[in-house]
């Protein structure tokens, strides 16, 4: 009888203990997946190195500004120049001078002899195509854009008039050749990381070509 | 004989209980390894995001007042000449604010109820459905694009975060979208809903594009700086 007694006890402590290790298990489990996913560490710290660039840009704009204030109190001549220099600066972001410097020449070009496929969405380059580029081109630091000859500035359009493509409209045909000042190396990095845009081009059976050049010249936006 | 069947029993529970003492040990101990790092560090990120963004928006405020003191500086009639082509390049650049009538466009995620097997990826905002909507209306005449209060300028580009939306390089904007466009609102309004246009094409997906004619649009300035690392004016 004592013998029985005490098996029964050992088994309503080892079940009570069972118990007890099961809810701490089932918590636990709960909680993994509401733990933070490092994705959204690596978001937040890209969007902090955005900011942060950005923040660099307004102090260098603000000294800039200040620099030309000053000048402007100092005499004719250097006011005169300060605002020149200002006017120089607007013009360029507006597209209206031409501009020179490093970057990439990227040459699109529909697929040879028809593609692989005959539907027509896939087998020539879409105003979508160049878009997505001209998008992509921005994102990774380009200071100035213009597709076989044409400077994109803010209100320039990529549109569709089949079978042509016209850019501030200005009937556009291929090989498109798309120039890009900024940095040489983020701008073709950001095109060519594998499930990039130049990957995605060359599925489908686009002929793409990236070049780095030193001396790029991007002609200023014809007023019409 | 029975006692022995008994002790089986005992012998069976204790093993089946070091076993599960041994997993959940792995797992409480697995989990407080991935735990601490991944939870401290986007709390961290965020408050430095935090502190960047406000100063980030302090210094533009600056630029914003900077440029306005150029514009009012006293001069003679020899820079009244340069200054007013000043702000005209400032108009075209997108560095002033605008006003007239044009068009507003809302954009959200579809509200379609997903059916199990199917993609959700076709139901949600992409950058390239924003794009085609700009592109659109830029082509159809628009003079100016400000979405959810940020200008768009000549450099602005439209990227995907997850739900979210990065223009300018730095600003992260969330849904619903609503785009602004100055121009003939008849004009932008009747591009964007042509028969097999953008919208159209949109709202296969059910995802919800509301375009509505304004009388009063008032387009922000562009604020953020003008830094040209690479690009120089040609002689």
């Amino acid at each position: 009888m004592p013998k029985k007694n005490t098996a029964y006890l050992s088994i309503m402590l080892v079940t009570a203990f069972m118990g007890l290790m099961l809810a701490v298990q089932f918590r636990a489990a709960n909680r993994a997946p509401g733990g933070i996913p490092t994705d959204r560490a690596k978001e937040m710290m890209t969007e902090l190195k955005q900011v942060n660039h950005e923040r660099d840009n307004l102090t260098k704009e603000i000294n800039d500004l200040t620099y030309k204030l000053n000048q402007l109190n100092k005499g004719r001549t250097e006011a005169l120049n300060a605002l020149n220099s200002e006017l120089g600066k607007v013009r360029m972001l507006a597209g209206l001078v031409t501009v020179t410097g490093p970057g990439i020449e990227v040459v699109l070009d529909n697929p040879e002899n028809g593609g692989k496929t005959t539907s027509p969405e896939l087998s020539f380059i879409q105003d979508q195509d160049l878009l997505g580029l001209v998008n992509e081109l921005w994102g990774s630091g380009a200071e100035a854009i213009s597709i076989n000859g044409q400077r994109i500035i803010a209100t320039t359009e990529i549109r569709l008039a089949a079978p042509f493509i016209n850019i501030n409209t200005t009937r556009v045909v291929p090989p498109y050749q798309v120039l890009a000042i900024g940095s040489p190396d983020s701008m073709a990095n950001a095109l060519e990381l594998p499930g990039g845009l130049v990957e995605y081009y060359r599925d489908i059976g686009f002929q793409v070509t990236v070049e780095k050049h030193d001396d790029l010249t991007i002609p200023a936006y014809a007023a019409r | 004989m029975k006692n022995k069947s008994f002790y089986l029993i005992l012998v069976l529970i204790g093993l089946i209980m070091g076993f599960i003492l041994a997993v959940q040990f792995r797992m409480t101990s697995n989990i407080a390894q991935n735990e601490s790092p991944s939870i401290d560090r986007p709390i961290a990120l965020a408050q430095e995001l935090d502190k960047a963004k406000e100063s980030r928006d302090e210094q533009q405020k600056k630029v914003d007042s900077l440029r306005g003191q150029l514009d009012q500086a006293a001069g003679g009639p020899e820079l009244a000449r340069v200054k007013e082509e000043l702000d005209r390049a400032r108009k075209e650049a997108g560095l002033t604010e605008l006003r007239g009538s044009g068009v507003e466009v809302t954009l959200n995620d579809s509200n379609n109820v997903l059916q199990p097997g199917e993609n959700p990826n076709f139901y949600v905002l992409h950058d390239g459905d924003v794009l085609s909507i700009l592109n659109e209306l830029k082509a159809a005449g628009a003079k100016a694009i400000s979405i959810n209060d940020q200008r768009l300028i000549s450099t602005s580009e439209v990227r995907c975060i997850g739900p979210t939306i990065l223009v300018n390089k730095n600003q992260r904007l969330s849904p619903p979208f609503v785009i602004y466009a100055l121009g003939n609102p008849e004009t932008l309004a009747n591009a964007l809903k042509m028969k097999g246009g953008v919208v159209e094409s949109l709202q296969i997906w059910g995802i919800q594009v509301d375009v509505k004619k304004v009388d009063k649009v008032v387009m922000p300035p562009y604020s953020g700086g003008l830094v040209f690392d690479y690009a120089k004016p040609s002689k």
